[in-house]
């Protein structure tokens, strides 16, 4: 980042010096112009609004066909390698091909809706292990999209903050996970919640002696919280909904599951730190010096300036992580088998085609992921609206 | 994105598959075609590490020199995977591990030479092997090497115990005894990986099992089978038997190395672990212990080389395969990492080779000879397509027995369910 060097011991205490009375005596053009209070807070302000104005031309004739020329290597590979397969995908979702012959050969059979049947209708185990990694990922998705995006505003804050010191070094230090192989942090973050592992030890320090085996601990967290407060599964919590007990629907994440949610947020949270820092330099000194004037605490200005003014970015960020979340692998991939209430969809449309060599419902259960994905991104499109008016 | 990874994941597959050319299967029992030597052969295995690649390797090399030809060893990361991916595209390699929950679906499609018979006879190889890779009453793959369960017992724990020859658990009742004045100062009597691939092994002992004598039919609902179960949670309720994941530990090996475990059920893939890991641990080997009514009764674990149908080179890879499976070269496969052979005799030698080199380096432990002997009345794995989802499903309620969470009957007759349902879908 450009504003690495200049933020050098010298020159922090130069700024820190002016902060003082920048904001009560110098115009706000003027400090930014002066790059006092930090050069790069204004730069990368003034580059993003550089990269503002849209570049939407009209069209004269003719160059539509150049246009669709250009375009055209683009939209061969396109189709070639993700629109092709995704409807070859959508007939294999409709036979039995079992991943050893070429998939549009004679011994492939259709099969009609048999696999979606058996996903979501006919009792059995895969009807069940369908419904229990629904139910993971939405518990899941419940509570890492809170989680990270609140986890990145609040990061995104501190690191803006022109007193803090050493703001690059914390820029990138909670960056640094976004960036780290998510199979890497899987695997230190099974090791950290092993059940002699740091996490359960530091508990044992704090006189928690009836530590969870977290990685492989089925029971919900609401389940647990319940019977602690002496609610236990009454009868009807037996009641089978898509082959999964009523009670089980509703158990919360489980352990398991909170070690996977704690580990994404952690990870994810400096990524959309990113997106909100890019959007909090862009909001005018003005409107805090401002508010400040009109005599508002912190709290206020942040509550009914800084966040409206973040909104079309909160949705944005809100909006990518529900569509990273319903589709989560990776750290289903290591941690799902020693757990099955850490086995999400993807994972498992992945365990049916390689394992059971079942490559037809594997397809119908990444399409039924991807159906679920567009009926819950539209609805939260209609609910959370971009623009700035309520 | 990752959504898309997911469908064209499974699609990228089929794409890449429906543009090359359409499947070569033959009809099993074809002729062998191609010539036997100046022929390049694609060998894909799953290697258990530096030590099996090696070997797998060396022996390449060696028959290439015999015979004038050239093997590609491919060490497959994810054998299922890139198998499949290999047979989609019509590409598979000549000769590759025929892993069991593949080896059914090859059969079925088509893929898989009938070549057991055009190797070796059955008779040569121990009949539990050969019936695995056995499909409808034809002998498809032959049997590689094989690993069996015993129970070890930490030496320096046994003799704290005050324990005696006369104490090993050679009956139900006497391991019951072992695990429970084993069980002190934090250490756990009996540790056990939570999977049915070690607590079946009970099954057999009490005269259960997984299927009828044809395997035609499972029988997971057996009286005798919940009598082992219940025996298993007894164990486990008294705090005598935990479960690895109980301990912290990835499997049994792993609680035994690191002394949470006196005692654990493990095959013969323990040995090198032992070795490499836990250098230090002195322990016995025994064979698994004989049940109520008297039946004796392991696990064993087996992989087979395989044939593609669809080869350019079968004869040839015949020929490979030959020597792979020749008594000479399993014994070198035995040595080199710790696999059992897969014909009788020549376990038997490993077996005395391995003792007389423990008693060279000044040791009385361990004996292996357990492990070979449960050869005889092992019972295999299901091969049946699917039957990994059932059992997960299964193991991840075996944790459960321990507090009761986990009903032994309920277990079972969910386990007869759900695989009886792959049997007539």
């Amino acid at each position: 980042m450009a504003l690495v060097p200049s933020d050098g011991p010298g020159g922090a205490s130069l700024a820190a010096g002016q902060h003082v009375a920048a904001p009560a005596t110098l115009p706000p053009h003027a400090a930014l112009a002066g790059g006092a209070e930090g050069p790069g807070t204004g730069r990368l302000a003034h580059m993003a609004r550089r990269g503002g104005p849209r570049a939407t031309g009209t069209l004269r004739k003719g160059e539509g066909l150049f246009g669709w020329l250009f375009i055209s290597p683009a939209l061969v590979i396109l189709v070639l390698f993700v629109v092709l397969p995704i409807f070859l995908a959508l007939y294999v979702s409709f036979t039995n091909w079992s991943g050893l012959t070429p998939p549009l050969s004679s011994s492939v059979k259709l099969v009609g809706l048999a696999n979606y049947r058996t996903l979501l209708t006919q009792p059995g185990i895969y009807q069940s292990n369908f419904a229990e990694s629904i139910r993971n990922v939405f518990y899941y998705v419940l509570f890492t999209v809170p989680l990270q995006t609140v986890g990145a505003l609040g990061l995104a804050v501190l690191v803006n903050n022109k007193f803090l010191k050493a703001r690059a070094f914390f820029r990138g230090a909670f960056y640094l996970p976004s960036v780290t192989s998510s199979i890497a942090v899987t695997v230190i973050f099974m090791y950290l919640f092993q059940g002699a592992g740091v996490v359960n030890s530091i508990l044992h320090v704090f006189g928690w002696q009836q530590t969870p085996n977290w990685v492989y601990d089925q029971r919900g967290l609401f389940t647990l919280i319940l019977s602690a407060l002496g609610i236990n599964n009454p009868g009807w919590g037996n009641h089978l909904v898509m082959g999964l007990p009523a009670w089980q629907w509703l158990a919360g994440p489980s352990l398991g599951m909170c070690v996977m949610i704690i580990m994404v947020s952690w990870t994810t949270a400096g990524t959309f730190m990113l997106f909100f820092l890019a959007a909090l330099q862009q909001i005018n000194e003005d409107l805090d010096e401002a508010t400040e004037i009109d005599g508002a605490t912190s709290w206020q200005k942040f509550r009914r300036v800084t966040v409206p003014l973040l909104r079309p970015t909160l949705v944005l960020v809100v909006t990518l992580g529900f569509i990273s979340t319903w589709q989560v692998f990776d750290q289903s991939y290591l941690l799902g088998p020693a757990n099955p209430t850490s086995i999400t969809p993807a994972y498992f449309a992945y365990q049916v085609s390689f394992q059971d060599s079942a490559f037809g419902m594997g397809a119908a259960v990444a399409f039924l992921l991807f159906a679920l994905i567009v009926v819950l991104t539209l609805l939260q499109r209609k609910f959370v609206k971009e623009d700035l008016t309520k | 994105m990752k959504r898309t990874k997911v469908i064209t994941g499974v699609a990228a597959t089929a794409v890449m598959a429906a543009t090359m050319s359409p499947g070569t299967a033959m009809a099993a029992g074809t002729p062998l075609v191609g010539k036997t030597h100046g022929v390049t052969l694609n060998f894909m295995i799953a290697s258990s590490g530096p030590a099996e690649t090696n070997a797998d390797k060396a022996a390449a090399v060696a028959w290439g020199k015999q015979t004038g030809n050239k093997v590609n060893v491919i060490n497959a990361s994810n054998l299922q995977l890139q198998l499949t991916e290999a047979f989609a595209g019509g590409s598979p390699p000549d000769i590759f591990y025929a892993e069991t929950p593949m080896f059914e679906n090859m059969v079925k499609q088509g893929q898989l030479l009938l070549a057991g018979n055009a190797v070796y006879p059955a008779k040569d190889f121990y009949p539990s092997l050969v019936k695995e890779y056995t499909y409808n009453g034809q002998f498809y793959a032959v049997p590689k090497d094989s690993s069996t369960l015993a129970i070890e017992i930490n030496v320096a724990d046994w003799k704290a115990a005050g324990l005696t020859n006369a104490d090993l658990p050679t009956t139900w009742a006497k391991l019951s005894a072992d695990a429970k004045a084993l069980t002190k100062n934090g250490v756990t009597g009996l540790v056990v990986s939570p999977t049915l691939d070690r607590i079946g092994a009970f099954f057999k002992e009490a005269g259960g099992g997984y299927m009828n004598a044809a395997g035609t039919k499972f029988t997971f609902n057996s009286p005798q089978n919940l009598t082992a179960m219940k025996y298993v949670q007894g164990l486990a309720k008294q705090g005598y038997l935990k479960f690895s994941s109980q301990v912290g530990a990835g499997w049994g090996g792993e609680a035994f190395g690191t002394g949470k475990a006196a005692m654990t059920i493990e095959g013969n893939w323990i040995i090198g672990a032992m070795q490499t890991d836990y250098p230090k641990i002195q322990y016995q080997v025994v064979p698994m212990p004989v049940g109520p009514g008297g039946h004796h009764g392991t696990l064993v674990f087996t992989n087979a080389w395989g044939i593609a149908a669809g080869s350019k080179h079968t004869a040839a890879a015949v020929s490979f395969a030959k020597y792979l499976a020749s008594p000479a070269q399993q014994l070198r496969f035995a040595n080199a990492f710790g696999v059992m052979p897969s014909r009788p005799a020549v376990a038997q030698e490993w077996a005395a080779e391995h003792v007389k080199q423990v008693v060279a380096s000044g040791n009385q432990y361990p004996n292996v000879s357990a492990f070979v002997q449960g050869d005889a009345y092992a019972m295999p794995q299901v091969a049946t397509i699917g039957f990994p989802t059932v059992q997960a499903n299964f193991d991840n309620a075996i944790v459960g027995l321990s507090n009761g969470t986990s009903n032994p009957a309920q277990m079972l007759s969910q386990l007869q369910t759900y695989a009886n349902a792959l049997l007539h879908p």
